[in-house]
């Protein structure tokens, strides 16, 4: 036992797929504990909140500054409103309306806002132009406002009698050190488009589809062992029964099946542990065709005749006689049936037939949730990108560790 | 030889094959960009005729008959209706309509230009025979207008009186439903009905699944093609309306062409690449389409809601599970419960008013409606969602509390269990039954989500004996000449309970005596303050019991179109008071005449 843990740990293959997963057990139980709540709590309104650290703007007001004299700060600011590309519409829209700018030296910031707040008027319609366009130069003019005027902002509050109370005043060179702020949030990959964290959610989901996964791999290992052997070593009438009907089902296209069963269940009964039973209850064929022709090859070697010969019952020789030598083949197997399965919720879901939604979040819910609120034709990539990572990696790292396995224990392809 | 046999046979075999595949490619109708302006969001599979009397068909560009303005590119309407302040323009017909005192004989004349597209004249003959017809082989004018029109008379060739239905009493049933019958009912050519009828032996189903091939239309386009890609309707350059009576002109667009889509995603792909036009499709976050992609799409208003919402997507509760029956406090607990503001959002991503902005009635949001009902009458009554508290104080007053520990409350000992359905693949609802699940486990209640397909939640909640769905949402209608009076009934009217096959309202089964005498007072009522008194007493009731509860407010059509070929299409304070309905509802077809060419 040892020496075979030693072998597998020895297979780069094995090991590589280990610590990935390892590392994905890690993250399920570290994160948590570092971010406790409810994964499926809505905590932004709105949809899909970029990812990065959100600091409350209220509390910065409160917050105490510092004086930072910045060189290109003012740069800066004014980059974020008038870009390259804004500068040349203004002078387009300005010759729109018939006014020269050809004297106007688009680089030079005051003189443009100057022609520009002199002549602008959102009620023109210059002709030719789209609603489109005249909507985004009103955006462009209402950005525009605080420029130029380099003074101070004051920020007001109505007191008790209504009066407005004069709360603070912020000047160009305030800054709030981040750590003094008493709430901020940092949203690692943003939020989906109920307004919930999508790590919060991937964690919680990742771990709701393993369990799936695992369960579901359980199930179809056991039928498939269970068949496999006594179909294998029995043979006959009760091998062609069997086999019949591992036939059936394997022609019957498993995912088509997977499709009707969990369709006809209903939506209200589809729990997660129901759906993994479902994908195990239809996945369990070829590991029963491989588990046979196994055993086939064993059922004759000398030291299962002799188990016969003993008076040893059928269970017992199957167990001690038989089992021993495909299990690495059985958990070759499972470990396979367990990433199919993970695979198999992702794809159910999408389609709207996995778990009810409101529960637990899982892998395929949340990719089905981003697909319904076109997060893929939006640019919001952090509601489904994560997802599909998470979805690969734990596939991945299954099915290094079973070709790992297969190394150490298939002698054709021992080194 | 046999081999040379079996080379030629192949090559004959691959040749005819090419040429069908050329011959297809022949026929595909190529038009040109610049006549055309493409629609999205309306057509969902291959059209299955032109049948202006068949209203089960599925034509959704030439015969959509609706409320809120029908759509009159082909088939015409008496006056075209315009939700942006409730009036009626007339179009087959010339003038204002006239009342009797008593309301219950309305005059109408038909414009000297209106003309089919055979020549002949549009005619009272025409209308008389459209609404007959529609009695006799009960199609939609038949029994959406049947119960409150008695006949319709010619007085001559181009005037007609239509008589209202009267109880007993000599009171007229409904007269808001005869101003319905104006705007919303698409006249047909009585000829043409004639010949349909004796074409199908006066068989009613055949009569309304007739493919009408020899169809004679009024309105300025028709049919050109149709197969399961594409929907294409040709102007009619002899269109009447040219007439300085009518329009003075014809409308722009050459053709009017709808690319039959997969799905909404499909749909919308195709609208951001420019390849739709007007597109009637809620499309989340819409804003992001010029903030942040830079594409030239703009909607009617610049700013959140971008639409004109009309209606409110309600949640019903289902009176026949006696828990949601025999406990108004857990109706209303819910309702409290649920946050408003992330329905609105995040499932409707802002294109709803709040609220706090617009409170809950029986309104729309629209001012007209609003200044209907006495704000301050009602205020107490309101709430603002997300009272985790409030919704548990009440559950626990009403004694509806959890028994066994396990976290849920029980009523009569078993645990309150209840689903909220929607249609799968309906976004917005969907999301919106997420939040109201939500709310159910804040307060012990458990509410899971069900989202079966829609064929099977049309037949469900139709269905006046269901018990399966407890919560589900359905929308009343946004707009029309007989609203809100309409929307009321369908919120409270206990006559609609326990009709079969209800599409009319009330589906939640809910009964209330004086609600009911309320609807069928306010037809009848006239006087201002009077009526402002029965509306406001019609929300008190509804705020009080909530038989359901209004999730968020959306328009009754999406309106957002791409300025990459076409502009100038309507926008909000332009002065030409044109509704944001796709350019061919009601008065919203307007738009068509005034577009022009980009660049």
């Amino acid at each position: 036992m040892k020496n075979t843990l030693r072998q597998i740990f020895h297979s780069s293959k094995f090991v590589a797929g280990f610590i990935i997963f390892v590392g994905i057990l890690l993250l399920l139980i570290i994160y948590p504990l570092i971010n406790p709540g409810n994964p499926l709590e809505m905590i932004g309104v709105g949809t899909f909140a970029e990812p990065g650290t959100y600091v409350s703007v209220y509390d910065t007001v409160t917050t105490e500054t510092e004086t930072l004299k910045l060189p290109d700060a003012a740069v800066k600011r004014l980059g974020n409103v008038l870009k390259e590309a804004d500068r040349q519409k203004m002078a387009d829209w300005l010759s729109a309306m018939e006014i020269d700018v050809s004297g106007l030296d688009l680089s030079d910031t005051d003189a443009l806002l100057a022609v520009w707040k002199e002549n602008y008027d959102e009620t023109a319609r210059p002709a030719g132009m789209t609603k489109a366009e005249r909507n985004y130069y009103k955006r462009l003019n209402a950005s525009l406002g605080s420029l130029g005027s380099a003074g101070k902002m004051t920020v007001t509050e109505k007191d008790s009698s209504g009066e407005e109370q004069v709360v603070a005043t912020i000047g160009t060179e305030d800054y709030v050190n981040v750590k003094d702020v008493p709430n901020t949030k940092n949203l690692v990959l943003g939020t989906d488009n109920f307004g919930r964290d999508v790590l919060k959610e991937l964690v919680s989901a990742a771990g709701t589809s393993i369990f799936i996964g695992l369960i579901a791999g359980a199930v179809a290992t056991v039928i498939g062992l269970l068949l496999g052997l006594l179909s294998g070593y029995l043979g006959g009438l009760v091998d062609d029964i069997i086999m019949f009907i591992t036939n059936i089902f394997t022609v019957i296209p498993g995912f088509v099946l997977l499709i009707l069963i969990s369709y006809s269940i209903g939506q209200d009964k589809r729990g997660a542990p129901v759906v993994a039973l479902v994908i195990g209850l239809t996945s369990w064929t070829w590991t029963a065709r491989s588990v046979r022709s196994q055993v086939i090859s064993l059922r004759n070697r000398d030291h299962v005749n002799l188990s016969r010969l003993s008076g040893h019952g059928l269970f017992r020789i199957l167990a001690t006689d038989i089992l021993p030598y495909i299990a690495s083949y059985v958990v070759m197997a499972f470990i396979l049936q367990v990433s199919s399965g993970i695979l198999a919720e992702a794809q159910l879901s999408l389609l709207g037939l996995g778990p009810k939604t409101t529960e637990v979040p899982t892998l395929g819910l949340m990719m089905n949730w981003a697909m319904l609120y076109s997060a893929h034709l939006n640019g919001s990539w952090w509601a489904y990108f994560p997802v599909i990572l998470m979805i690969t990696l734990i596939s991945f790292s299954l099915n290094l560790m079973n070709t790992g396995l297969d190394q150490v224990f298939n002698p054709t392809l021992r080194d | 030889m046999k081999k040379f046999t079996a080379l030629l046979l192949t090559a004959a075999i691959t040749l005819t094959g090419m040429m069908s595949t050329v011959s297809v490619l022949a026929e595909d109708v190529q038009l040109p960009r610049e006549e055309t302006l493409y629609f999205g969001g309306q057509q969902w599979g291959t059209v299955n005729s032109y049948n202006p009397i068949g209203t089960n068909q599925n034509n959704a560009m030439a015969t959509t008959p609706q409320l809120i303005g029908s759509r009159t590119l082909m088939f015409e309407t008496l006056y075209m209706y315009n939700f942006l302040d409730g009036s009626l323009t007339p179009l087959l017909a010339d003038g204002d309509f006239a009342w009797n005192d008593d309301l219950t004989e309305m005059t109408v004349k038909i414009k000297d230009a209106a003309k089919w597209s055979d020549g002949s004249d549009v005619t009272s003959a025409d209308v008389i025979r459209t609404f007959d017809i529609g009695v006799e082989i009960a199609n939609g004018v038949g029994t959406g207008y049947g119960p409150y029109i008695d006949s319709i008379e010619a007085v001559d060739d181009k005037t007609f009186v239509i008589k209202a239905a009267v109880t007993e009493d000599g009171v007229p049933v409904n007269p808001l439903k005869v101003n319905d019958f104006l705007s919303a009912v698409l006249i047909a050519q009585a000829g043409w009905i004639d010949a349909v009828c004796e074409r199908n032996n006066n068989d009613p189903t055949a009569i309304m699944n007739d493919a009408a091939e020899d169809v004679v239309w009024s309105g300025p386009y028709t049919k050109y093609f149709d197969d399961d890609q594409k929907v294409v309707l040709i102007r009619d350059d002899n269109y009447w309306g040219q007439d300085a009576s009518m329009w003075g002109k014809l409308p722009v667009p050459k053709y009017i062409a709808h690319t039959i889509y997969a799905d909404n995603a499909a749909t919308e792909v195709a609208f951001k690449a420019g390849e739709i036009d007007v597109d009637q499709q809620f499309l989340p976050n819409i804003q992001n389409t010029w903030l942040e992609e830079d594409l030239p799409i703009s909607t009617y208003m610049e700013e959140a809601p971008y639409g004109v919402c009309l209606t409110m997507p309600t949640a019903w509760y289902n009176m026949n599970n006696p828990v949601l029956a025999e406990n108004t406090a857990l109706r209303k607990a819910i309702a409290i419960a649920v946050d408003y503001d992330t329905i609105i959002a995040n499932a409707m991503t802002n294109q709803s008013p709040s609220f706090a902005d617009v409170p809950r009635s029986l309104m729309n949001p629209t001012e007209g409606e609003q200044a209907l009902y006495d704000h301050e009458a009602v205020a107490d009554l309101q709430w603002a969602g997300n009272d985790i508290d409030g919704a548990n104080a009440l559950l626990d007053e009403a004694g509806l509390t959890d028994t066994d520990g396990d976290g849920w409350r029980e009523y009569n000992g078993e645990k309150i269990s209840l689903n909220a359905v929607c249609p799968n693949g309906w976004t917005d609802w969907m999301a919106a039954m997420e939040v109201v699940a939500a709310a159910g486990k804040n307060i012990g209640v458990e509410i899971t989500t069900l989202f079966p397909e829609w064929d099977t939640v049309q037949t469900v909640f139709t269905n006046p004996n269901q018990t399966e769905y407890d919560i589900f949402m359905w929308s009343p209608d946004g707009a029309g000449p007989s609203m809100p009076w309409g929307r009321v009934r369908q919120f409270l009217d206990g006559d609609l309970a326990g009709i079969e096959n209800n599409w009319t309202g009330n589906w939640g089964q809910y009964k209330n005596d004086r609600a009911t005498e309320i609807v069928k007072q306010i037809p009848l009522t006239s006087d201002p303050e009077e009526l402002k008194a029965l509306y406001t007493e019609a929300i008190q009731i509804y705020l009080t019991e909530v038989p359901s509860f209004s999730l968020m407010y959306r328009p009754a059509v999406f309106h957002a179109v791409n300025e990459s070929v076409w502009t100038n299409y309507p926008e909000e304070g332009d002065g030409r008071n044109i509704p944001p309905a796709d350019c061919t509802d009601g008065y919203g077809i307007a738009a068509l005449y005034d577009l022009e060419l980009v660049g």
